[in-house]
């Protein structure tokens, strides 16, 4: 496993695909810089720490995983990443903004225009129908309740949901109140998604279509998705790789990805048989 | 990025409409059918009993009112004088007080006691020579006939008593009757002799149990009577009331108006009022109680919700709006519906009451009176506290943290 500091960008493989931009200088610039957060919590007296230090990069309109063992920090470090957790120490920049340093009014109007985010289990608000539970964060951009709708059911039509459109949320499947919740976080279209084990609770089938609308969500769409799983088939997706083990992050960079995948799985076949092995012993 | 240079830099950034909070208020409201219910229920029943109390109060007020006041204008005054030898009310007197600023109208009436009888020997009564405004002023409850006017000599209207005193007890028979009528004017000037006089019947009028007899002035002028027993004034605005009455008070005349007693009767329904409030009071209490438990219910449910919605670019300051709308609809919901609901058993029981009443009273009453005003000051009345109620709710709305709301299972 190669680690990679953040100012080493001579490895960063270029996305493939076309860039929007004409200029040759934009088809990989920085989206997110995380320098040196440090995260930690007061739990009663003590104080927990569960990021450390943590540097790194993301390029826009690639997509990115983030992965390590649970209790590693990666849901506090995809909530630094939404704009809903300051840091204790470090800076996020978003496009170029240390976004901290705003007003919670303007970091509020940032998230529902600029990140969508995708949860392991769904939230809703149980009182409103699914196309309005599409259209919230264009509510909250102060978009009137006719085109809310309207850009609502673009995106629903997009993932094939229309017909869910008066029903809802929370009598549909998993399946479809995750897709639901796709269309939710592109509705405004926002330039960075983030999926925190989007298919953790699904299926093998339903996960597959979750992560395949990632995926087109990236590549179509020219999004910059942020995802946590622990979904070890889902890694070569990535164009990047960042690692995050006791709440200290890494970065790899694509050409790892493929490499690393198969050390994952060979790191668990010997724990398997390790296990097993103590079990006939013991 | 330029999108994102927008949204973080512009000063000015757009938000939810104030429509779009009222429909999630109202989407919410509705999906807890049950509790919205019992917590409007609530409301109606303690602002229904606000209402019913003090609208019982209020035409209380009205039917006193009526009744003491009468049909007299509020802005009439009436001039006597303490002790006629010294200060005359005479027509000096009165062409005096008519250049005073701010009369509308003035009258005068004579008035003496008198024996009426259908030939010779009659029973006590008592006359009032009054000219055309005061006439007017003081309205008289005509049931049969007609009215007096200047040119009318020797024409009477008396009350029904006085008809049946004097043996009559058919109106239709009384009418261009002619009667005696005896008036020792003594009363008036030692030097004067009684007038005895014929006096036709012209109208009848309804003054309950009074014997009461009116004729024109012109009767009383005929015989040189120096002084009016009364004048009435009438001014021209309800403000200017008190100068004028200084004024003629300043002349040495005695003045009474009927906002004097006005005045006393809602001194002391004010109080009353106020007692019946304070009952209904009681009720608004339970009720608001009864919103508090549902709106930090709701906060306690919606945790998830609000912190998704903060996540989702929702600001702090919508979420609380979000709670303080709802007690708002609940509020305005609960007190239009209660103020209609007392509305329309009071007026169940002002028809009851007047259908019960309709062989002894001629006019109709209103034993629940629920004025416009009183509507308005109860349903901003419920809004303030429905506000109040909710401002704690609302506040923990506001502090909720994303995260915290989205990790709890």
């Amino acid at each position: 496993m190669k680690d990679i500091t953040k100012n080493d960008t001579s490895h960063v493989i270029k996305p493939n695909k076309g860039s929007e931009h004409p200029s040759s200088t934009d088809r990989h610039r920085t989206l997110i810089k995380v320098q040196g957060i440090e995260q930690s919590f007061k739990v009663g007296e003590e104080t927990v720490e569960v990021l450390h230090n943590s540097s790194f990069t993301i390029e826009e309109k690639t997509f990115n995983i983030i992965y390590g063992p649970s209790g590693s920090g990666k849901s506090t470090l995809l909530n630094v990443l939404s704009a809903i957790q300051p840091p204790t120490r470090g800076r996020v920049e978003i496009a170029g903004f240390d976004i901290y340093k705003y007003k919670p009014e303007q970091l509020a109007y940032f998230r529902g225009s600029q990140i969508g985010v995708v949860y392991q289990q769904n939230y809703w608000v149980s009182s409103l129908n699914v196309i309005e539970n599409v259209a919230l964060p264009l509510y909250f951009l102060g978009k009137k309740k006719q085109e809310a709708h309207r850009l609502a059911m673009d995106a629903l039509q997009r993932i094939d949901m229309a017909p869910f459109a008066k029903k809802s949320p929370l009598l549909l499947s998993g399946g479809e109140q995750q897709r639901i919740a796709m269309a939710r976080a592109i509705v405004a279209d926002p330039m960075l998604i983030i999926a925190d084990e989007p298919t953790g609770s699904l299926d093998t089938k339903n996960g597959d279509m979750i992560m395949a609308l990632l995926q087109s969500y990236n590549r179509d769409l020219k999004r910059t998705v942020v995802l946590v799983t622990h979904n070890m088939e889902y890694l070569p997706l990535a164009d990047r790789l960042i690692k995050i083990n006791d709440g200290v992050c890494q970065e790899m960079q694509n050409d790892d990805v493929g490499h690393t995948t198969k050390n994952l799985i060979k790191d668990l076949g010997d724990r398997i048989d390790k296990l097993a092995e103590s079990k006939r012993n013991g | 990025m330029d999108k994102a240079r927008l949204s973080l830099a512009k000063s000015k950034r757009p938000t939810i409409s104030l429509r779009l909070l009222l429909h999630m208020s109202w989407q919410n409201i509705i999906s807890k059918k049950l509790r919205s219910w019992l917590t409007i229920m609530g409301i109606i029943v303690g602002i229904g009993s606000i209402a019913f109390l003090v609208s019982f109060g209020l035409g209380l007020q009205q039917i006193v009112t009526d009744n003491v006041v009468g049909d007299n204008s509020i802005r009439s005054i009436e001039i006597t004088t303490p002790n006629s030898r010294i200060i005359k009310l005479d027509s000096q007197a009165i062409e005096k007080i008519q250049k005073f600023p701010h009369i509308d109208k003035l009258g005068v009436a004579y008035s003496f006691p008198a024996s009426i009888g259908l030939s010779g020997g009659g029973i006590d009564s008592i006359i009032y020579g009054v000219d055309d405004q005061f006439q007017e002023m003081t309205t008289l409850n005509l049931i049969d006939g007609r009215l007096l006017n200047n040119k009318d000599q020797n024409s009477i209207v008396l009350s029904t008593a006085t008809l049946k005193a004097i043996g009559i007890s058919d109106n239709s028979k009384a009418l261009g009757q002619d009667v005696e009528i005896t008036v020792p004017l003594q009363y008036a000037d030692p030097e004067l002799k009684d007038l005895e006089e014929s006096f036709k019947i012209v109208g009848i009028i309804d003054s309950g149990q009074d014997n009461e007899i009116f004729t024109t002035t012109a009767v009383f002028d005929a015989q040189q009577v120096p002084i009016y027993k009364v004048a009435k004034v009438i001014a021209d605005d309800t403000d200017n009331i008190n100068e004028l009455r200084t004024q003629i008070e300043a002349s040495g005349f005695q003045t009474s108006s009927p906002i004097d007693t006005l005045d006393q009767i809602n001194q002391l329904f004010k109080f009353f009022n106020i007692i019946l409030a304070g009952f209904g009071a009681i009720g608004i209490i339970v009720a608001l109680l009864g919103m508090f438990n549902t709106l930090t219910i709701s906060l306690l449910e919606r945790t998830k919700e609000i912190g998704l919605m903060v996540t989702l670019g929702g600001r702090r300051r919508d979420m609380r709006r979000l709670f303080m709308i709802e007690a708002s609809i609940l509020s305005i919901i609960g007190a239009l519906s209660g103020i209609v609901l007392s509305y329309v058993s009071g007026q169940i029981i002002n028809q009851v009451a007047n259908a019960n009443a309709a062989s002894r009273v001629s006019e109709r009453f209103n034993i629940f009176s629920t004025p416009m005003w009183l509507v308005a000051v109860l349903v901003l009345f419920m809004l303030a506290v429905g506000l109040l109620v909710a401002f704690f709710p609302a506040k923990r709305a506001e502090r909720i943290n994303p995260i915290d709301a989205l990790r709890r299972e």
